[in-house]
């Protein structure tokens, strides 16, 4: 009976302590999986031909005459849509035409005066144009079918006017032309509504295609192009095709979506076989096809995060995390040493210890705030946010880590180890540097491996320390500079750099251009988590190769 | 056992001549025979008396084997030698030690010298995590000895003095931790060799180790001695009635009889001694 106890006892928890690791386990998935899976389409999506051209026109990527290509084929069906847009736009948003028909007539007042017309002809002309102009503006302001076309026929009959013959005043007439097809197939009674739509119609056809043609190149490069992934044209096309509004049925009804098709908003207009074009035409239209774009890693953003990728963010994190191992590692195991091999067990030791414990609870924020008065305000030689002083916060940061998981390593060397040594006549400091700490390696290594990640990760000790969200990548200098000043070669040390983990910050709090971008907020994320699993594999190599070698294999 | 390449063990080596050998000047004048001799020495791990009041001498060449109970100070004693108890906090020494005539608790000896003269294997095999041919060398290196064509030549010899060179003379720069247990305790006494030690002193070196590995090092013993005096710690009284020329029994910390083995085994003065070696003790 007691034996069955015992069992059950001992299988009960076998089978708890196994529950818990792969509890554990599966919340690591479920956060990461989300992450990496949002994540890598970042990287590995569907492009369209605008994301070629933007590779092309940013890093001069892809081949010119495959682009050419590609890019011929889409003007080819994305002209007939233009077309259309553009001339049904002429009959809704009079706007523009109404300004033209002023232009045209103040062209042709200069006309009449460079062909120095006299002055008796030259007033009657005018007026004849004015009355011309009137007819025409007040055709295109009105909203009456049946008014508009009596206007443009009274126009129209001025067309044969001799005043008129070879003289930019003929624009008029073309207009008229135009504006009567138009009148006469759109409800004009609508037109409110219609150019409302039509807004949104043509800002989802820039959003899809790029800036209309003849549209002035916009400033900035996220307006320059269209849809350069699948997942955001779709969103386009949603909006280019479908319409969403919130409708109440009847009073103190509550709203309800509904989502109506532009199709049918536009039905019966010239646009209406627009929206069947996009999608009979969509293939040819953003020729999307599947990228693995890995220069992702590489390339530095543009726009705030709307294109491009995270390299300068990468560098800067590699940075930031090597220097700092470069001052927390020796001083450290160095400190370690000391106190396993040198120090003895004195009160004040204890005290040391203790220190060393609390300080690797502090938050690090507070570390944050001490790099910046310290290393930022009170030490003059740095004197501004750089890697510099960052690294070294960060290295504070991760020193009592370093030293408690050495301390751990250095003790539980075997030690006959030390005695074997120190039999053989070897000194203190030869036996610490020859037999001691190559025994302990594997254990310092599990501590620098904890304390890496760390680095890599945290944002607070960071981010008054030497961090932006944008700026210049470090530079470097070249081996000239450096010839001629050797100071150069550390000059980056006292430059800020962008970092992965404020970056991820930054792009997902601070920036509303990268919002509209979630892959990118997602892929820094990712990105951030893949370097820190490389800096650790990487170590773990060296740990298990190093363990290897202690245990003879 | 007797291996054919096993070069016959003379201290003709040039290096030993060489070597100097700065001891303390505090000269104790005993038979030029004894490499150790301790005189009314006591060792003390704080308030508690490790060794009491021991005198003995060592004979130069010798195997002597020291026996008795667990705790009974004769590992303290044997550590006392080349000061390895200096280890732990809080010991203390009284009385004179001397290693070729220099007393080891001196204050101006030099320990590194020491522990060069008096090498040490312990209970548990404990190479180096290195190849065997770094686990020989330690001590050369130590010494300042870096030409390549030297250190395999000590390699070499004390792989061979060790009887382990047939074993591991392809897989040198193999991990010392892949040889089997006795092989890594020939491999230490071999990486103690290589410091050309006048002195060698054996803690308990077969106590974790197969009968055949512990016979072998046993022949290993017996083909040291006369090129080194060895000092020998064991538990087993067949193991020190084989090896040794001299026994020490100590008890309580206290040395109790000192006499040639076979005398001691076969017919000891003391009562105690009686008792301990034909299991009547306690």
């Amino acid at each position: 009976m007691k034996t069955l106890l015992r069992q059950i006892q001992d299988k009960g928890f076998t089978t708890a302590s196994a529950g818990a690791v792969l509890l554990i386990a599966a919340a690591l998935l479920v956060v990461l999986i989300p992450m990496f899976g949002r994540g890598i389409t970042a990287v590995i999506f569907t492009e369209t031909v605008e994301f070629r051209r933007l590779q092309k026109d940013l890093h001069g990527r892809g081949d010119n005459e495959h682009l050419a290509r590609a890019l011929a084929d889409a003007a080819a069906v994305r002209e007939p849509i233009y077309t259309m847009l553009r001339e049904f736009s002429e009959g809704i948003d009079t706007e523009p035409l109404v300004k033209q028909a002023r232009d045209v007539y103040q062209k042709y007042g200069e006309y009449l005066n460079y062909h120095n017309t006299p002055k008796e002809q030259y007033s009657d002309y005018r007026k004849q144009a004015k009355d011309v102009r009137d007819g025409l503006v007040d055709a295109l302001e009105s909203d009456d079918r049946q008014t508009v076309l009596d206007d443009l026929d009274a126009v129209l009959k001025e067309k044969d006017n001799p005043a008129f013959a070879d003289s930019p005043a003929m624009e008029f007439f073309a207009m008229a032309q135009r504006y009567k097809k138009i009148a006469e197939t759109v409800d004009l009674s609508h037109r409110a509504e219609y150019l409302t739509n039509l807004q949104e119609v043509t800002a989802a056809i820039r959003q899809l295609l790029g800036p209309l043609p003849g549209e002035p190149t916009p400033p900035l490069w996220m307006d320059q192009y269209g849809a350069t992934r699948l997942d955001m044209a779709l969103k386009a096309r949603a909006a280019l095709l479908y319409d969403e509004q919130w409708i109440s049925d009847g009073p103190g009804k509550p709203m309800v979506k509904h989502i109506i098709a532009r199709k049918e908003q536009f039905a019966g207009t010239p646009l209406e076989p627009l929206f069947d074009r996009v999608e009979a035409d969509w293939d040819k239209l953003l020729q999307p096809r599947l990228r693995i774009y890995w220069q992702y890693f590489f390339d530095d953003w543009v726009n705030s995060h709307y294109f491009g990728g995270v390299g300068p963010e990468i560098l800067g994190t590699l940075l930031l995390t090597l220097m700092s191992m470069c001052v927390a590692i020796p001083l450290g195991v160095i400190s370690a040493a000391y106190l396993v091999e040198y120090a003895g067990d004195t009160v004040w030791i204890k005290i040391i210890r203790m220190c060393i414990n609390t300080l690797a609870g502090v938050p690090s924020i507070v570390y944050g705030l001490f790099g910046l008065a310290f290393f930022v305000v009170t030490i003059g030689a740095i004197g501004k946010p750089c890697i510099l002083a960052a690294s070294l916060t960060l290295s504070i940061l991760v020193l009592p880590v370093i030293i408690r998981a050495s301390e751990e390593a250095i003790r539980a060397v075997p030690q006959t180890y030390r005695e074997a040594s120190l039999a053989l006549g070897a000194g203190k400091f030869r036996t610490l540097v020859l037999v001691t700490l190559p025994a302990a390696g594997p254990g310092i290594l599990t501590g620098i491996i904890l304390s890496l990640s760390r680095a890599a990760g945290e944002t607070a000790p960071i981010l008054f320390t030497g961090v932006v969200a944008m700026g210049p990548i470090p530079n470097f200098g070249s081996p000239s500079q450096w010839l001629e000043n050797p100071g150069s070669l550390f000059g980056w040390l006292f430059q800020p750099t962008r970092a992965l983990s404020y970056g991820s910050y930054d792009i997902a709090v601070g920036d509303r251009i990268s919002m509209l971008a979630p892959h990118q907020q997602f892929g820094m994320a990712m990105t951030l988590i893949l370097l820190t699993v490389a800096l650790n594999v990487a170590a773990i190599l060296i740990r298990s190769r190093l363990s290897r070698k202690l245990r003879g294999c | 056992m007797e291996t054919p390449e096993t070069v016959p063990l003379k201290k003709t080596d040039a290096g030993h001549a060489a070597r100097p050998q700065q001891f303390a000047q505090a000269a104790v004048t005993e038979s030029s025979e004894a490499v150790i001799s301790a005189r009314q020495f006591s060792f003390f791990y704080g308030a508690k008396c490790g060794v009491d009041q021991v005198s003995m001498a060592i004979r130069s060449g010798s195997v002597t084997a020291i026996i008795g109970p667990s705790g009974c100070g004769k590992s303290t004693f044997l550590r006392s030698i080349n000061r390895m108890n200096d280890l732990i906090p809080g010991s203390r020494a009284q009385g004179v030690l001397a290693v070729n005539g220099h007393n080891v608790y001196d204050k101006r000896t030099n320990l590194v010298n020491l522990r060069q003269q008096v090498g040490m294997v312990f209970q548990k095999p404990n190479p180096f995590a290195k190849s065997i041919y770094d686990n020989i060398c330690y001590g050369p290196r130590l010494q300042g000895i870096r030409s390549r064509g030297r250190l395999s030549e000590i390699v070499e010899k004390c792989l061979r003095d060790a009887a382990l060179w047939d074993e591991v003379k392809d897989d040198l720069h193999k991990s010392a931790l892949a040889l089997s247990g006795g092989q890594q305790q020939r491999l230490c006494i071999a990486r103690t060799l290589a410091t050309r030690p006048n002195v060698v002193l054996m803690d308990e070196p077969c106590s974790a180790l197969d009968p055949i590995a512990t016979a072998r090092i046993e022949d290993l013993i017996a083909q040291l001695k006369g090129a080194y005096t060895i000092v020998i710690v064991t538990h087993n009284m067949q193991q020190a009635a084989r090896v040794s020329d001299e026994t020490a029994f100590f008890c309580l910390g206290k040395l109790i009889e000192y006499d040639r083995t076979e005398k001691l085994f076969t017919n000891p003065s003391k009562k105690e001694t009686e008792d301990y070696i034909t299991g009547r003790f306690g």
